[in-house]
């Protein structure tokens, strides 16, 4: 990631160079290799820089630091490291069910089309609300829409563990109930402990992972 | 500094808008924050967006009219 990051910089670093040369001596465009130097630098570059810096920033704002750089997301950062295997979003963390540097994205992306352009669009919303508004408490924080189990179902779907699971198949009517996300894997009742903040106090948290 | 006719100043302008766009996009490439995601796409973007368009009006008009 850094590469990459010296990378993009570097390319910055030449265009911002070519086109304040352009800027500086203007009768270097009058020739035909000037105009082609200058369409090179000052269209086809920033481009280009423009790309792989949206790419770029893209990428970082899937990462877990960066959900939990607000202040208001360290209840839910702490909620990943608490030491109870029932408590959903701290074993998915901790036993790497979702990658440890993506925990937030993995889990509240939104895995249909458009979704991660949806997701991206909430989370200008989240920094507008933080800027600009007042964001709630965070144990007042709720998801804009019910949590859908196609989230879930991205992962698990056809696992031995979920699909040949005893709870999930006790009744032959569940396990087609939560694939039609007809009954939600986190609101009725089975795995609804996620970001217990009003706990965190009481909670016992895993230090190794810290 | 400025150039001698009107396009070549379009021109400078216009590099001046990118360069600035450049510049913004750089600083928050170093900077992880949820902050400089917005300012990369809403200054950094748009100074850059201006710049091009503002570059490409210059060579259309370019076009018309004779140096």
């Amino acid at each position: 990631m850094l590469h990459a990051t010296i990378l993009i910089l570097s390319l910055i670093l030449f265009s911002a160079v070519v086109i304040s040369v352009l800027i500086a001596r203007p009768t270097i465009t009058a020739s035909r290799g000037g105009k082609i130097l200058a369409f090179v630098a000052m269209f086809c570059l920033p481009i280009f820089c423009g790309l792989l810096g949206v790419s770029k920033e893209m990428a970082r704002s899937k990462s877990t630091n960066f959900c939990l750089s607000c202040h208001t997301m360290d209840g839910y950062g702490k909620s990943l490291y608490v030491d109870d295997p029932t408590h959903l979003p701290a074993s998915h963390f901790q036993n790497h069910r979702v990658p440890a540097d993506e925990a937030c994205y993995s889990c509240h992306t939104n895995y249909a089309m458009f979704g991660g352009l949806k997701v991206k669009l909430y989370g200008l919303k989240h920094v507008a609300i933080y800027y600009l508004g007042t964001p709630p408490a965070p144990e007042n924080i709720k998801l804009y829409e019910p949590y859908n189990n196609r989230e879930c179902l991205h992962c698990h779907l056809g696992a031995r563990s979920f699909e040949e699971g005893a709870v999930h198949n006790a009744d032959p009517a569940t396990l087609p109930a939560i694939k039609a996300n007809l009954l939600s894997c986190l609101s009725s009742g089975c795995h609804e402990i996620a970001h217990d903040l009003g706990h965190l106090k009481d909670a016992k948290f895993w230090k190794a992972g810290k | 500094m400025l150039g001698v006719n009107q396009h070549e100043k379009r021109r400078q302008v216009a590099g001046v808008f990118i360069v600035l766009g450049l510049v913004i996009e750089a600083m928050c490439l170093l900077w992880s924050t949820p902050i400089a995601f917005v300012i990369f796409v809403a200054i950094g973007g748009l100074l850059m967006f201006v710049g091009i368009v503002l570059y490409l009006y210059s060579l259309v008009s370019s076009l018309d009219a004779p140096e």
